[in-house]
């Protein structure tokens, strides 16, 4: 059920769940300040509905690259922190390496072309 | 650390107890975004209204999200999988009859495999049951490329010369010796001869006492080991065993040690006892002592079987150099014990598994009917969940499911069979290797599951591909549904024929099995088998009937031994209601000689011609009335002081003797084995017909009947068996029936009278005698005829399924038909003419297939390919039960009431 193909027009899942590993490494955060930093250092490339976010949280807690545990946020309020695991941040470092080759490579072919 | 799906599965199982506080923590998350993002856009100058709405259109669709997350979490596929299940059951329940039949025709077809697996599993799947036992490996000889049994001496040389086994032990087939009275009734005992190392390289250790020594040696006193099982039965588990003795073959035995429970190499036979063979005792060191003994060894460790064989054949080589007149052409196989002792099994299991595999196949054709016809009915229902967006995948998980329910259920009780055919199997086969072993373990389980699984997927792919494709527009459109599309019920159809055509070959194997034990059962025997009692009787070999001649390996008869014999014959002969008594070695069977025919050029040793041999009293052809032939019978004054005279059968006659008068030649007879000649030759003074001696079921031997009372004074080695051991043959004057205990009584008096040690055993009839000499054929037949009559069965219920449909679905069609005047006798031949031709093509299918397969059993059991009497049996046999299986869908076509279909649509 997790590998069914993406409409259009959506972000890539990959592509997704490297955003929000990339937000989370900054610290333990909720979903909802993931959701506000991705927007704003993103400039509404995230144009997906803001729950979108939360299948992906679930299922990076699921493969274990997120934890997860229940704390209270600024306002008081009962919330559910995400924070970087070990085994988050080495697929974090590959895949932003993998990213980083390939948008240069594209970059290259963009220019010349 | 745990592995990805490891630690995914453990947090799934943690959310599926925490179900609750899941969707709680759920509901709380989502609630606390929006609440935030609200609280943002207020902050930001919306009206409260706005800034609502806003963050719903921001967030999206909050209850899709929230089921993707929850499917994320739980085992959502289980659940909509047992949802289906409990959907499939629900139509089962709806129509029991037809769930039941099928259930059960899966359940014999799981039965009948996992049976038949538990016997492959105890004879060919299990490893020998002893410490690593890969690496035992038997070792042959081979002499001119047959496979031999090395003498003693040679393995004492291998033993010496290798650098590849720990070591190398050997035994000796399994013999039966009369077991003298004395804490019990004379009985015979099964007893093996073993090298001292036998118990070691097998590594097993004594439950009590010690195993031989090297030193120890059989001759007028000798050390035994005994079995458990002897252990209860002589002894009743006495702790104090050990050094009690008792008198086996006249011999004073002294007990040493008891083996545990079940240690029993290799037959599976009941061992009683085992006797040292001491290598260093002259009487084995003959170099050319071959044939007895089977040797087996334990591979060092990391030396392959291909090495230990490279390195023998050095071996043999360089024994060959030494030895030349002894191992000239002797050649060396290793092969693993386990191999060397049952694959000879596989031969007859296997077919037997194909068919139980063929019997599974008809019943899951009939599965996949059934489903088919199901689909076929809610075509409608799939084709409306089909237009609401449920995938194929989830289509054909539904008629999985189903599949997978009846399979799961038919294997269930296939499991409760299980239990029952093995209890079947044992009563039938008697006894058999490992047959004490024979149970459902773990692998037979596995086994049925695997049988599980393969039949959900056979029966249900079919129908699930059809249901995962349903056709929106036909299907929606109302009043058409009742229509089938052609192929579809050709489908159905082509599966009738397949299970036909399956039907075929096991009913065409088994008939062809019938005729040809039916046949066998015809067979003359050569001799009067009615009102003919047989025993067998055997004195000692040792006490006072043997002496050991010092310094060699001959073995010096009593005169009490012909005596018995003699006396023995006399005093049956007596008894009131006797005809006649004769004596022979071996009625089923008999020892072998080499000989030559005098006069003509002397053949060179390996090629000098061999013949059953039988020692026999002259009044034995007299009581089993074998015709004369040619010359005369032997008679009472063939007696030590005339010359030696021999009989043939017209079979040796024939072979050996074809262009002259047999009668007055001079045979020189040769201890098989031992290259010694008999110390005068015999004249043939007669020919007789031919008797079957080696069972109905194989051609006749050519046979010498030698006078018992003109034998020599010593015998080498263990050539003096068919002088030691007599089976006794008793006519009785009038009809035997009823009264064969009061004769069995009669001669178990006679001969405990002569003398009360030595056991008179195996009191039968001829008749049956003979009958069990083609037991393996019967019990074969029985097992394949079961397989044929449940493969018969279940075709019949397959075809009368498939016409059921077929009319169910042309009800409106043969309605209108009645309703313009049809006659009943026009249906019934339409509906008869489809069953015929389905029949007819899995006949035609079905022998084509059965030429070929039965060829695998036909060499098993000397079974004719081609019977046309047979053939023509089965094919009318199928036929009948086809047109029963149509008649009564046929016949409910023909009570259609028209006006009920034409106003049903």
């Amino acid at each position: 059920m997790s590998d069914k193909p993406q409409p259009p027009g959506e972000l890539l899942r990959d592509t997704l769940d490297m955003l929000i590993l990339k937000t989370v490494s900054r610290g333990a955060m909720h979903g909802y300040a993931i959701a506000e930093h991705i927007e704003e250092t993103s400039e509404d490339v995230l144009r997906v509905g803001e729950g979108a976010l939360y299948p992906a949280l679930h299922r990076l807690e699921l493969r274990g690259l997120l934890s997860a545990e229940w704390g209270t946020s600024e306002n008081k309020r009962r919330a559910k922190y995400y924070r970087l695991t070990a085994a988050g941040r080495k697929w974090l470092g590959e895949e932003s390496a993998h990213w980083t080759k390939m948008t240069s490579a594209i970059g290259r072919v963009m220019e010349t072309a | 650390m745990l592995s990805e799906w490891q630690r995914n599965l453990w947090l799934r199982v943690k959310a599926l107890i925490h179900r609750r506080r899941l969707d709680r923590d759920l509901e709380d998350e989502v609630s606390f975004h929006l609440a935030q993002r609200e609280q943002k856009y207020r902050s930001e100058g919306l009206p409260p209204e706005t800034a609502r709405h806003a963050t719903r259109r921001k967030f999206g669709n909050d209850t899709l999200l929230r089921e993707q997350t929850r499917d994320m979490w739980t085992f959502n596929w289980i659940e909509t999988l047992w949802q289906d299940v409990c959907y499939s059951a629900r139509g089962l329940r709806k129509n029991p009859g037809f769930a039941a039949v099928v259930v059960f025709s899966l359940a014999l077809g799981i039965g009948a495999n996992s049976t038949i697996f538990s016997v492959l599993n105890a004879v060919l799947y299990r490893p020998l049951p002893f410490d690593q036992p890969d690496r035992l490996m038997m070792i042959w000889e081979t002499e001119y490329g047959h496979k031999t049994q090395p003498p003693v001496a040679e393995i004492i040389d291998w033993n010496r010369q290798n650098n590849v086994f720990e070591d190398i032990a050997s035994s000796s087939r399994t013999e039966a010796e009369p077991l003298g009275g004395g804490g019990g009734l004379p009985e015979l005992i099964q007893t093996q001869f073993v090298s001292p190392n036998f118990f070691n390289v097998l590594r097993v250790r004594p439950l009590l006492g010690r195993i031989f020594l090297t030193s120890e040696i059989h001759d007028q006193t000798q050390t035994v080991v005994i079995s458990h099982a002897f252990w209860m039965r002589r002894f009743g588990g006495d702790p104090n065993v050990l050094g009690k003795t008792f008198t086996v073959s006249g011999v004073l035995s002294t007990v040493v040690g008891v083996m545990p429970r079940g240690f029993a190499p290799f037959y599976g036979d009941k061992i009683d006892l085992w006797y040292p063979i001491n290598p260093a005792g002259d009487r084995y060191s003959k170099r050319d002592d071959r044939g007895w003994l089977f040797a087996f060894g334990r591979l060092k460790p990391g030396v392959t079987r291909d090495q230990a064989e490279a390195e023998m054949a050095i071996i043999a080589r360089r024994l060959e150099q030494t030895y030349p007149k002894t191992n000239k052409g002797i050649g060396v196989i290793v092969e693993p014990l386990h191999e060397a002792l049952y694959n000879w099994a596989g031969r007859v299991l296997y077919p037997l598994a194909a068919a139980v595999g063929f019997v599974l196949l008809i019943a899951c054709a009939n599965v996949a009917n059934l489903l088919l016809s199901r689909t076929e009915t809610r075509r409608k229902e799939h084709a409306v969940r089909a237009s609401l967006g449920a995938g194929r995948r989830r289509l054909m998980q539904q008629v999985l499911a189903e599949s997978g329910l009846l399979a799961f259920l038919g294997a269930a009780l296939g499991v409760v069979l299980t239990f029952g055919g093995i209890w079947l199997f044992r009563l039938l086969a008697g006894d058999f290797p490992n047959s004490a072993s024979l149970g459902v373990d773990r692998n037979v389980l596995l086994f049925t599951l695997a049988a599980c699984l393969l039949t959900t997927v056979l029966s249900g792919s079919l129908p699930a591909l059809l249901a995962s494709r349903p056709d929106l527009n036909l299907a929606l459109r109302e009043g058409e549904h009742r229509m089938t599309s052609g192929g579809r019920g050709r489908i159905r159809q082509a599966l009738a024929v397949v299970e036909t055509a399956l039907a075929v070959v096991l009913l065409a194997g088994a008939g062809l099995m019938i005729h040809s034990v039916l046949r066998l059962m015809q067979v003359n025997p050569g001799f009067d088998p009615h009102n003919l009692i047989t025993a067998a009787t055997s004195v000692p070999e040792g006490g006072k009937y043997l002496d050991r001649v010092p310094g060699g390996s001959m073995e010096k008869t009593s005169p009490l031994v012909n005596a018995f014999y003699q006396q023995l014959a006399a005093n049956l002969a007596a008894l009131p209601g006797v005809e006649s008594v004769g004596t022979i070695s071996f009625l089923l069977g008999g020892d072998f000689r080499d000989f030559y025919i005098l006069g003509q050029p002397s053949p060179p040793p390996e090629k000098m011609p061999g013949a059953m041999y039988n020692e026999v009293s002259p009044s034995l052809f007299h009581t089993l009335r074998i015709p004369l032939k040619k010359g005369r019978f032997l008679d009472s004054h063939d007696t030590s002081s005339s010359p030696w005279v021999v009989v043939v059968n017209e079979a040796f006659a024939k072979r050996y003797i074809p262009h002259e008068d047999p009668i007055g030649k001079r045979l020189l007879l040769r201890y098989r084995g031992y290259g010694v000649d008999e110390p005068q030759p015999r004249q043939i003074v007669g020919v007789v017909g031919d008797v079957r001696h080696v069972g109905l079921a194989r051609t006749t031997p050519e046979m010498i009947y030698a006078a018992y009372f003109q034998q020599p004074a010593a015998y080498p080695g263990g050539t003096v068996m068919p002088h030691l051991h007599q089976d006794l043959v008793i006519r009785t004057a009038s009809p035997l029936a009823g009264r064969e205990a009061e004769f069995s009584a009669a001669i178990k008096k006679a001969v405990a009278k002569l003398d009360p040690d030595q056991p008179v055993t195996d009191i039968t009839t001829a008749d049956r005698l003979l009958a069990s000499s083609i037991e393996d054929s019967r019990f074969y037949l029985q097992l394949l005829a079961t397989f044929a009559a449940m493969a018969v069965l279940l075709a019949a219920i397959g075809i009368y399924g498939v016409m059921a449909y077929f009319v169910r679905e042309r009800t409106r069609e043969i309605g209108i038909r009645i309703a313009l005047g049809a006659q009943g006798r026009s249906v019934l031949g339409m509906i008869a003419q489809l069953g015929l031709k389905l029949t007819c093509l899995g006949i035609v299918i079905g022998l084509a297939m059965a030429l070929g397969l039965t060829r695998l059993v036909a060499d098993l059991f000397a079974v004719s390919t081609s019977d046309p009497a047979t053939i023509a049996g089965v094919v009318l046999g199928l036929l009948v039960i086809a047109l029963f299986a149509c008649y009564f869908p046929a016949r409910r076509a023909t009570q259609v009431d028209p006006m009920v279909t034409l106003r049903y649509q």
